[in-house]
């Protein structure tokens, strides 16, 4: 961030504030591989830890609303300064939310695990390698304030969805072909959805961290790649 | 040429080219700039910046001392106020000037929002009367005073001896109204009054506010010009200087990241 300010325990504040995202960045990231660590394992002792663990990054988002809130009164922030403090609020707010549907993911193990595996479940592991890698290098980005990375990982969220709406057409072929898999499949729908919005998650914390170095709004239009909500549905079966 | 007109609101004082010296020392140097009508401008920059000279220039404050020497063009409403035909009775009527510790006469309330008028006015004593009571309510003074208009000036606090001054300057009726660190002395409250005073002065005149307060310029004004060593650094919309500006210079004073 260049050079200091003249009063040194503001630098120190805003330091820490940093800090705190990236830790918190990092646990959520961390909290998403062991989601679907437990979906593999069909362990569901540690998908219960999984799901304790969220409350860790919620104590995560509170320390940080909590600081921004000092820094607006105590240190009336200004130009950068103010923008890194907004956007450290806002990515904040997303870390909680992909710390939310990592713990969905791992909520869900538990009944999918009570029934035979299926096929599919393999496919929700390439969805969720694509989402820890956005997540991981969009913090990345955020740590070293780097608006070009943050593009990047804005860009490609499209192959998240490419890879989302792939697995969604195969779990309805399966659903079709056999009823049986209905219940297995539903329960790793919603987990690809959850894995999905993770992905949209880093795209906003991309947004934050081009924000806070430029002062721009990053809105050039992005391509939607999830077109599973379109109105003619994808072509099942391929 | 560093002239960032601000928006497209009627230049009320342009300045072109401005230089000023005291003696040997060149502290405003080249300045460009375009103070909107009606608009609050503010002028910031760290002590010895040049911010508080440029103010003075508006009203030729400095022309009663030797020495002293403004170079270039200062419009107002197209006229050029340094030029030496321009009488300081003239200008002195139309920009008014508010300082940093008020500094009311020692007389009455009355007499000092008055005695500018009669300098200038010769008015019946209704109307004068009319013209005091107008200018102490737009000052948002008069519910405090009415009833002591008769006694002495000096008995007031120091937030009602400034708005005292303020109308005492808004009393001739000028166009543009001069701020110079006009809260500095001030506690809170009495500044949140001044700046609600700003607020509302501003659909009548053009104000031109120096402060050492980013906070009060961002609060109070919808241009800002950041000065540093003389030189206009950086002019436009208060809210872009103060979450975007354009130049680093600004960034890193609004940020206190300087020296």
């Amino acid at each position: 961030m260049g050079n200091e300010h003249t009063i040194k325990s503001y630098d120190a504040e805003l330091a820490r504030l940093t800090a705190e995202i990236v830790r918190m960045g990092e646990l959520a990231a961390t909290q998403l591989e062991a989601a679907i660590d437990v979906v593999e394992r069909r362990d569901e002792r540690a998908a219960q830890r999984v799901v304790e663990n969220d409350d860790a990054i919620d104590a995560f988002e509170h320390e940080v609303s909590h600081d921004v809130v000092r820094l607006l009164a105590l240190r009336a922030p200004m130009a950068r300064d103010l923008r890194e403090v907004f956007a450290a609020l806002r990515i904040a707010s997303d870390i909680e939310r992909i710390g939310d549907y990592a713990a969905n993911v791992a909520k869900r193990s538990i009944p999918l695990s009570m029934v035979a595996p299926v096929a599919p479940a393999q496919g929700l592991q390439r969805l969720s390698d694509l989402a820890v890698a956005a997540v991981r290098k969009v913090l990345d980005a955020y740590r070293d304030r780097d608006a070009e990375k943050a593009h990047e990982v804005w860009d490609e969220d499209v192959e998240l969805d490419d890879a989302y709406t792939g697995l969604f057409r195969e779990l309805l072929t399966y659903m079709m072909e056999d009823p049986r898999s209905i219940t297995p499949c539903t329960h790793l729908l919603f987990m690809a959805k959850n894995i999905e919005r993770i992905g949209d998650h880093a795209t906003n914390i991309a947004e934050n961290v081009w924000f806070a170095v430029t002062g721009e709004p990053l809105q050039t239009p992005r391509k939607k790649g999830d077109v599973t909500a379109e109105p003619v549905m994808p072509k099942l079966g391929g | 040429m560093t002239n960032l007109a601000a928006d497209t609101a009627r230049v009320k004082i342009a300045v072109r080219g401005l230089d000023f010296h005291y003696a040997d020392f060149h502290a405003v140097k080249n300045i460009h700039l375009d103070i909107p009508e009606r608009k609050v401008t503010a002028i910031i920059g760290p002590s010895g910046c040049g911010k508080s000279t440029l103010l003075r220039v508006f009203n030729r404050i400095y022309a009663i001392y030797p020495k002293l020497r403004a170079d270039g063009e200062v419009l107002l409403d197209g006229e050029n106020i340094l030029d030496p035909g321009y009488s300081l009775n003239r200008l002195r009527s139309q920009v008014g000037m508010v300082f940093q510790k008020p500094v009311p006469f020692p007389m009455t309330i009355f007499e000092n929002v008055a005695y500018g008028i009669r300098h200038h006015e010769n008015l019946a004593r209704v109307q004068m009367e009319e013209r005091v009571e107008q200018a102490l309510r737009a000052a948002a003074l008069w519910d405090e005073v009415k009833d002591k208009l008769k006694r002495s000036a000096l008995g007031l606090s120091g937030g009602q001896q400034q708005r005292l001054c303020i109308a005492r300057g808004i009393a001739l009726k000028p166009q543009v109204l001069l701020l110079d660190e006009p809260t500095s002395a001030l506690d809170p409250i009495a500044t949140g009054r001044i700046e609600q005073l700003i607020e509302e002065l501003k659909r009548d005149y053009t104000i031109v506010i120096v402060t050492h307060n980013m906070q009060q310029a961002a609060r109070v004004s919808d241009e800002t010009a950041f000065m540093y060593m003389g030189e206009l650094i950086e002019f436009g919309d208060t809210e872009k200087i103060f979450t975007k500006p354009d130049k680093k210079q600004t960034e890193d004073y609004i940020t206190g990241r300087f020296g």
